[in-house]
C-alpha cells in the first residue's frame, strides 16, 4: 500500500514538474489538445458478439479525423481472456481492449494498463453510472473506461409454466418447476454465481489489502445471518432436488429450446440473453433474480454484478489516439448503437434511460438487479474456488447444513480467499 | 473325455464373446453418441435423450460455410500443413538420435542417453513462457511456423522406443557393411533405415497426431490470430462460455471431421505401430 | 542355486526364483545407484579441473600461432594450413562478441538482482495522458541472462576446443605429418563421427526449446514471481529457498503443504490404479481377442483401438457431458431403470470422483495396451503353457503364474513410462472434472487433482509462478528418482548391450 502511495505521490510531482517547464507547449490545455498522433495504427480486441459493430464504430471515429491518416484493426477476443493474453505478451496484444471487470486488479499490478486521460477523466466520470466508475477505479485512479453496466445474471423463465408472480420468490419459481415436472438451473458450483450465497445473507467484499494489496478484504457482516441463509438456499435446494439442476448456464437454453423443453427457468448470463430469447419468443420471461424466505422473511438475492471496461494497454505506441478511441467507444451514441443491434446494456447513464434500454426485458431485468448487488471489482484471483465450493456443499446430496457446517464451511471459505 | 473339453471350450468361447461384445459396445458407444448427435438437427448444445430425433447435414455445412467468426476449414488446413511439415522433422530428429544412440559408440552416449531420460519428466507447463519469448525474440510468435518448430524441437527426446527397435537389429549387419567398405552414413541409409519400416511408421504417426490434439500450447503462441489457429484451439473455442450455447453441436461435427482421417489413417498403419512398438518397447 | 539346479525346475518355479532374487537385490542397488550418481559428479568436476590444466599447459608449450589462437580463435588453424576451419573459429567468436555487447550484456549484468528499476507512469502536461516510463522487466532479464548464460557455456567449450585443435595441430606439425584437411574432416562427420552430424540439430533444438526453458522454470522457483510481482509492472528478485519452505511449512487449515501432501498421496494412488488396471484389464482383453477359435479378431481389435484415434480433448470433453446430473450416462441408467436420480459423477463425494476418472481412465488407456500386449503375448513360448496345464493349473492360474511374470519382464520400461505418462496425466484431469469435487481443505485444488493440474492452475488462476515452478521440480525428483532405480534394477538395461 505504502509503496503505491509513494508511486501515486512521485508522479503527481513529476507532473507538477513538468506542468512548470513546459507552459508554452501545452497551449490551451484541456481536451482540445488531445489530438490523435497522424498515421495512428491500432488494434482493437472486441468479443465476437461485438465485432461488426465495433467495426462500424472504428470506421466512425477515423472519420472524426480525417487528415490524421488513422488506421484500425479490430480482432476478435473474447473478454474473459483479455487479461491472461495482454500479460502473456503486452508489446503484440490490442492497444485498445474490452476486458470483464474483475481482471482490472492483474492488469494494474502487472503495470499494462494506462489509466484515463486526466482531461478526458472528468467527463467519463460525469456521463456513466457511479458504481461503473467504481468498478473502474483503482487507488482513487480512474484506469480504464466503462462499456457496458450489465456484465451479471438474471433470471430467465419461460412464461408458459412459470407466472411473472412465481417468478418474484425462489419458492414460487422452485414450486413452478416441479408442477411443470421441469428443471431449474444455476450453475451453482461456480464462483461467479454462488457467492450470491453468501451475499445475500450479508457478506460484502470490500477492495484488496495486505503487505502486496493481494488479499480480499470483507466487510463486517453478521454471521448468524449470513449462515441462516446459507442455510435457507440449502434446504431448498435439497427440497427440491427433483427440478434444481447445477449446471453450466448453457443447459438452460438448451433445456428451453427441446421440444418438448427439459428446463422452466433457471439463472443466466447476459450473453446467453439473445439466445433464450430468440428461443423462448412471445414466452420470454426475464426478471431481477427473486427473493428468498429466511426466518420467515422474504430477502432479495443479492448477485454479483460486473461491467465490461475498455482500456487502453500501457504498450500502446499510440497513446493520445487509444485513449480517444476508447473514449469514443464508449461513449453514449457508441453504447446506444450497441444496446439496439446486441442487447448491451449501457454504463452510460443517458443512454441507460433511453427507450431501447427500457424497452428490453433482460436488460432492464440486469439493470434493475444491479440496484440489489455487490460490484465485480477488486477481486482477488483466489475467490473463485473457494466460493464455488461453498456453493457445491449447498446442495451436494450428502453434503450436511446444519448451523454449525455451515458456520464452519462460511469460516474456511473466507480464510481460503484471503490464504491464512 | 474329448467331448467334454470340446464342451468346455466352446461354453468358454461363448463367455469370451459376450465379455468381447459388451465391453465393445461400451467401448465404441461415446464414439457412436458423437457421431450421432453431430447430424442432430433439432435443440440446441444438448438434449436430455440418446437418440436423436432429426437427423441433417446442418451442423456440417455450417462449419465449413459459416467462417465469418470460426473460420473452421482453414484451421483444419493449418493444422495438416503444420502436422506434415512437425512429422517429417520429428521423425528425422527421432531416427538421427535413436540411431546414434543404438548403433555407434562414442564416450558422451551413456550420459546423453540418461539426460534425455530425465528431461521428459518435467512438468511442461512453466516453460511456455520462456518457449513464447524465444520465439518472438526470432520474431516467428503468432505463426505456423513456431508450431512446427514447438511441436518437432524436442522430438529428439522421444529416442527410447525406436533405439530399442534398432537394438533389436543384429549388428553382424554394420559390420559385414564396414568390411565391405561402407560408412556409417551410408549404412544409416541403405541398410538400417530400409529394415525399419514398422518404426518409421510408428514414429510418423504419434508426431503426425500430435498437433492435432494440443491446445494449450498452441493458444499461447496464437493469442488473437485467429487465422493461425489449429483445429484444437478452434475446437476448444466453440465449447468457451462465450459460444457453447450456440457452437456445440458444430463442436461435435468439428471432431469428427477431425477424427475420420486420423482413425482412417490409424486403421492403415496398425500393422506397423504394433510391430514397432512391440519391438522397440519392450524387451525380451 | 546353480544355474544346472535352475534349468531343473520347471518354467514356472524359475520365474519366482529370478523374480525373488531381483527384489533381494534391491537394497544393494538402490546403493549402486547412488554412488554412481556421486561418482559421475566427482568424474564431472575433476574432468573440468584436468581441462583447465591443459588449457595452461598448452599455452606454456605453443608456439606463437598457438598462444595466438588464445586470443583470436582460430589462428593456429589457418596459420598451419587449415583455412576453412580456422575462419568457422574466427567467425563464431565475432558472433559471440557481437551477441555480447549487443544484447546478452544488459541482460546479465541485471540478472544477480533481476533489474532494480521498477516501471512507472508520469503525467504529460501536454495531453493530460499518462506516459509509461519503462522498468526493467525481470522476467525478461531472467530468461535472456539464462540465454546469455548457456550461450557462453558453449561458446567456452568451442573456445577450449580451438586452443586444443590449435595445439594438436602443432604437434602434428612438428612431427611432420600433413594437417587434416577440411574435406577429410566433412568425410570423417559421415563416418567415424557421425554421431556428431546425427545428433547436432536435434541436440540444437532440444537445448533451445527444453533444456533453456526448463532452467528457466528450476530458476522461477528461488524467485519470489507472482501474482504480487507481475512482470512488467513489478520487479521480482531472489528468494532462495522459501518457496520450498512454504510448500513444507505446515499450517493449519488449507495450507499449501497440506495441499502438497494430500495431492501427492492422490497422485501417487491415481498413478498406480491408472497403470496397473490398465495394464491388466487390457492384457487380460488382449488374451480373450487373441484366444483360438475368437473369430473376427480384427474386428475386435478395431472396436477397442478406433477410441485411440480420436483426439483426446474431444472424447474426454464429451465424456464430461456424458457424466453430468442429466447426461447421457444417467439418463441410460434410469431408461433400464437401474437407477431413479441422476448420479453426480464427478461433483459429490471424492471417493465417486476419483473412482469415476480411474474408470475413464482405462477406457483411455486399456486399446493402448491391447495395441502393445497383442504381439508380445503370441510371443510366450507354447510349451510354458502346457506344462502348466500338465501341473492342472486353470486359465486363471497360468495367467497369474506365467502370462504376468513374462509380461511383466519383458514390458518393465513400458510400465514405467507409462506410471510417470500418469503422474503427470494432465488431460484427464483437466478435461473431465478440472480437479473436483472441490474443498474448502485445499488451497486452490480440488479432490481429484493431480500435483501436475495443481501446477497449472497455480499458474494460469491464481498467477503463483513461483509456487508451480517448485511444484513442478518436487513432481520431476518423485519421477527421476522413481524411474532410475526400476530402470537400473531390470535387466532390460543390461542387455542393451546383447547384441554387439
Amino acid at each position: 500500500m505504502k509503496r503505491i502511495l509513494a508511486l501515486i505521490i512521485a508522479v503527481l510531482m513529476m507532473a507538477t514538474l513538468f506542468v512548470g517547464c513546459n507552459g508554452e507547449t501545452g497551449d490551451n490545455g484541456g481536451a482540445a489538445a488531445l489530438e490523435p498522433e497522424a498515421g495512428a495504427t491500432l488494434k482493437v480486441w472486441a468479443p465476437d458478439a461485438a465485432l461488426e459493430v465495433f467495426k462500424a464504430q472504428c470506421d466512425a471515429f477515423i472519420a472524426q479525423y480525417p487528415d490524421a491518416g488513422i488506421k484500425i484493426e479490430v480482432v476478435a477476443q473474447g473478454e474473459g481472456d483479455a487479461a491472461t493474453n495482454l500479460l502473456n505478451d503486452p508489446e503484440a496484444a490490442a492497444d485498445v481492449f474490452s476486458f470483464a471487470c474483475d481482471q482490472l486488479n492483474r492488469l494494474n499490478d502487472a503495470g499494462v494498463i494506462m489509466p484515463v486521460n486526466t482531461n478526458l477523466a472528468a467527463d467519463v466520470t460525469a456521463r456513466n453510472s457511479e458504481a461503473s466508475i467504481k468498478a473502474a477505479t483503482l487507488n482513487d485512479l480512474l484506469l480504464a473506461y466503462p462499456e457496458t453496466g450489465d456484465n451479471g445474471y438474471y433470471l430467465v423463465y419461460d412464461k408458459t409454466y412459470v407466472t411473472d408472480e412465481d417468478a418474484k420468490t425462489l419458492e414460487g419459481v422452485f414450486e413452478a418447476c416441479r408442477k411443470a415436472g421441469k428443471k431449474f438451473i444455476v450453475d451453482a458450483g461456480n464462483g461467479f454465481y454462488s457467492c450470491m450465497f453468501p451475499f445475500t445473507g450479508g457478506l460484502t467484499i470490500e477492495g484488496l489489502e495486505g503487505e502486496d494489496n493481494d488479499v480480499q478484504k470483507f466487510n463486517e457482516y453478521d454471521e448468524a445471518e449470513v449462515v441462516a441463509t446459507l442455510e435457507a438456499f440449502a434446504t431448498l435446494f435439497h427440497e427440491y432436488d427433483d427440478i434444481f439442476f447445477s449446471t453450466d448456464p448453457s443447459k438452460i437454453s438448451a433445456g428451453l429450446a427441446e421440444d418438448p423443453s427439459t428446463c422452466a427457468a433457471g439463472i443466466d448470463g447476459s450473453w446467453n440473453a439473445a439466445t433464450v430469447a430468440s428461443v423462448l419468443g412471445e414466452n420470454y420471461g426475464a426478471a431481477k433474480l427473486p427473493t428468498i424466505k429466511v426466518n420467515d422473511e422474504d430477502k432479495q438475492i443479492v448477485s454479483m454484478h460486473g461491467y465490461k471496461l475498455i482500456g487502453v494497454n500501457a504498450m500502446s505506441k499510440y497513446p493520445n489516439a487509444a485513449q480517444l478511441l476508447a473514449d469514443y467507444l464508449s461513449g453514449e451514441a457508441c453504447q446506444l448503437e450497441r444496446a439496439e443491434k446486441i442487447s448491451w446494456g449501457p454504463s452510460n447513464t443517458a443512454a441507460a434511460e433511453s427507450e431501447v434500454v427500457t424497452g428490453n426485458v433482460a436488460i432492464s431485468a440486469i439493470l434493475e438487479q444491479s440496484q440489489y448487488s455487490v460490484p465485480q471489482v477488486n477481486i482477488a484471483s483466489t475467490f473463485w474456488d473457494p466460493m464455488g465450493n461453498l456453493g457445491n456443499n449447498l446442495f451436494k446430496e450428502d453434503a450436511k447444513y446444519d448451523t454449525d457446517t455451515l458456520t464452519a464451511l462460511l469460516d474456511k471459505t473466507i480464510a481460503n480467499i484471503r490464504d491464512e | 473325455m474329448i467331448k467334454s473339453y470340446k464342451l468346455r471350450r466352446t461354453f468358454s468361447n461363448i463367455l469370451v464373446y459376450t465379455v468381447l461384445l459388451v465391453l465393445g459396445l461400451i467401448w465404441i458407444s461415446p464414439l457412436v453418441y458423437l457421431v450421432l448427435h453431430s447430424f442432430r438437427d433439432e435443440g440446441l448444445s444438448t438434449v436430455s435423450y440418446l437418440i436423436p430425433k432429426t437427423y441433417s447435414f446442418k451442423n456440417y455445412i455450417e462449419l465449413f460455410t459459416d467462417t465469418a467468426t470460426l473460420n473452421f476449414p482453414r484451421w483444419f488446413m493449418n493444422t495438416f500443413v503444420v502436422a506434415i511439415f512437425s512429422c517429417i522433422i520429428s521423425t528425422l530428429a527421432v531416427l538421427m538420435v535413436s540411431y546414434s544412440f543404438s548403433r555407434l559408440r562414442f564416450k558422451a552416449r551413456k550420459p546423453l542417453i540418461n539426460i534425455g531420460m530425465i528431461l521428459g519428466m518435467f512438468p511442461g507447463f512453466m516453460t511456455m513462457i520462456a518457449i513464447y519469448y524465444l520465439l518472438k525474440a526470432m520474431g516467428l510468435t503468432q505463426t505456423l511456423v513456431a508450431l512446427v518448430i514447438c511441436y518437432s524441437a524436442g522430438a529428439g527426446l522421444g529416442y527410447q522406443i525406436s533405439k530399442g527397435f534398432f537394438d533389436t537389429i543384429p549388428r553382424a549387419l554394420d559390420e559385414a557393411a564396414t568390411i565391405d567398405g561402407a560408412t556409417r552414413n551410408q549404412i544409416f541409409w541403405k541398410i538400417i533405415l530400409p529394415m525399419s519400416k514398422p518404426i518409421v511408421v510408428y514414429t510418423v504417426l504419434t508426431s503426425f497426431i500430435g498437433p492435432w490434439t494440443d491446445f494449450i500450447l498452441a493458444k499461447i503462441i496464437m493469442g488473437d490470430m485467429r487465422d493461425n489457429y489449429t483445429v484444437a484451439i478452434g475446437l476448444q473455442t466453440m465449447v468457451s462460455l462465450e459460444f457453447k450455447a450456440t457452437y456445440f453441436k458444430r463442436f461435435l461435427a468439428g471432431s469428427v471431421i477431425v477424427a475420420v482421417p486420423i482413425s482412417i489413417l490409424f486403421l492403415f498403419m496398425q500393422r506397423y505401430y504394433v510391430e514397432g512398438v512391440t519391438a522397440g518397447g519392450v524387451k525380451g | 542355486m546353480k544355474y544346472i539346479d535352475l534349468m531343473q525346475l520347471n518354467p514356472f518355479q524359475r520365474f519366482w526364483f529370478k523374480l525373488s532374487t531381483a527384489l533381494k537385490a534391491f537394497p544393494g542397488k538402490v546403493k549402486n545407484f547412488f554412488v554412481v550418481i556421486g561418482k559421475f559428479l566427482a568424474n564431472f568436476f575433476i574432468g573440468i579441473g584436468k581441462a583447465v590444466a591443459g588449457y595452461v599447459t598448452r599455452f606454456i608449450k605453443g608456439d606463437w600461432a598457438t598462444k595466438l589462437s588464445y586470443i583470436i580463435m582460430g589462428a593456429g588453424n589457418v596459420a598451419k594450413g587449415q583455412v576453412v576451419k580456422g575462419l568457422l573459429f574466427f567467425v563464431i567468436q565475432l558472433a559471440y562478441i557481437a551477441y555480447i555487447v549487443f544484447f546478452g550484456w544488459g541482460y546479465l549484468k541485471k540478472f544477480p538482482t533481476l533489474g532494480d528499476v521498477e516501471q512507472g507512469m508520469q503525467i504529460n502536461p501536454a495531453t493530460g495522458g499518462y506516459e509509461l516510463m519503462a522498468g526493467d522487466n525481470s522476467m525478461l532479464i531472467l530468461l535472456y541472462g539464462v540465454l546469455t548464460i548457456v550461450l557462453t557455456a558453449i561458446f567456452l567449450a568451442l573456445y577450449f576446443a580451438s586452443t586444443k585443435s590449435a595445439y594438436t595441430l602443432q604437434q602434428k606439425v612438428a612431427a611432420g605429418e600433413k594437417p587434416v584437411t577440411f574435406v577429410e574432416e566433412i568425410k570423417d562427420l559421415f563416418d567415424k563421427k557421425f554421431h556428431i552430424t546425427l545428433l547436432a540439430f536435434p541436440t540444437l533444438t532440444i537445448s533451445a526449446f527444453t533444456i533453456l526453458p526448463l532452467i528457466f522454470m528450476i530458476l522461477i522457483a528461488f524467485t519470489n514471481y507472482n501474482k504480487a510481482h507481475l512482470a512488467p509492472g513489478k520487479l521480482f528478485t531472489w528468494v532462495g529457498f522459501d518457496t520450498f519452505s512454504e510448500i513444507f511449512a505446515m499450517t493449519e487449515g488449507a495450507s499449501k503443504g497440506a495441499t502438497f501432501v494430500e495431492l501427492t498421496k492422490w497422485t501417487l494412488i491415481w498413478a498406480v490404479f491408472a497403470t496397473v488396471l490398465n495394464y491388466l484389464f487390457g492384457m487380460i482383453l488382449a488374451l480373450m481377442i487373441n484366444k483360438k477359435g475368437i473369430k473376427l479378431k480384427a474386428l475386435w481389435r478395431t472396436l477397442f483401438v478406433i477410441t485411440v484415434a480420436v483426439p483426446q480433448f474431444v472424447t474426454l470433453l464429451l465424456m464430461n457431458q456424458m457424466l453430468q446430473e442429466d447426461g447421457a450416462v444417467n439418463v441410460l441408467l434410469m431408461g433400464l431403470g437401474i437407477i431413479d436420480k441422476g448420479i453426480l459423477f464427478l461433483n459429490s463425494t471424492p471417493l465417486v470422483a476419483r473412482i469415476t476418472v480411474i474408470v475413464i481412465n482405462c477406457w483411455i488407456g486399456i486399446p493402448y495396451t491391447i495395441l502393445i500386449t497383442s504381439g508380445i503375448l503370441m510371443n510366450i513360448p507354447a510349451d510354458l503353457y502346457e506344462s502348466a496345464t500338465i501341473d492342472g493349473a486353470g486359465p486363471v492360474r497360468s495367467f497369474f503364474s506365467i502370462t504376468l511374470p513374462y509380461m511383466l519382464f519383458v514390458t518393465t520400461p513400458y510400465l514405467i513410462t507409462n506410471f510417470i505418462g500418469n503422474v503427470n496425466n494432465f488431460n484427464v484431469i483437466y478435461l473431465l472434472t478440472n480437479g473436483g469435487p472441490s474443498t474448502e481443505n485445499l488451497y486452490q485444488a480440488g479432490y481429484t487433482d493431480l500435483l501436475v493440474t495443481w501446477l497449472f492452475k497455480l499458474t494460469m488462476n491464481s498467477q503463483d509462478y513461483n509456487l508451480a515452478a517448485a511444484v513442478g521440480i518436487l513432481v520431476f525428483i518423485v519421477c527421476a528418482t522413481l524411474s532410475l532405480v526400476t530402470f537400473n534394477l531390470t535387466k532390460s538395461a543390461k542387455s542393451e548391450e546383447e547384441f554387439s
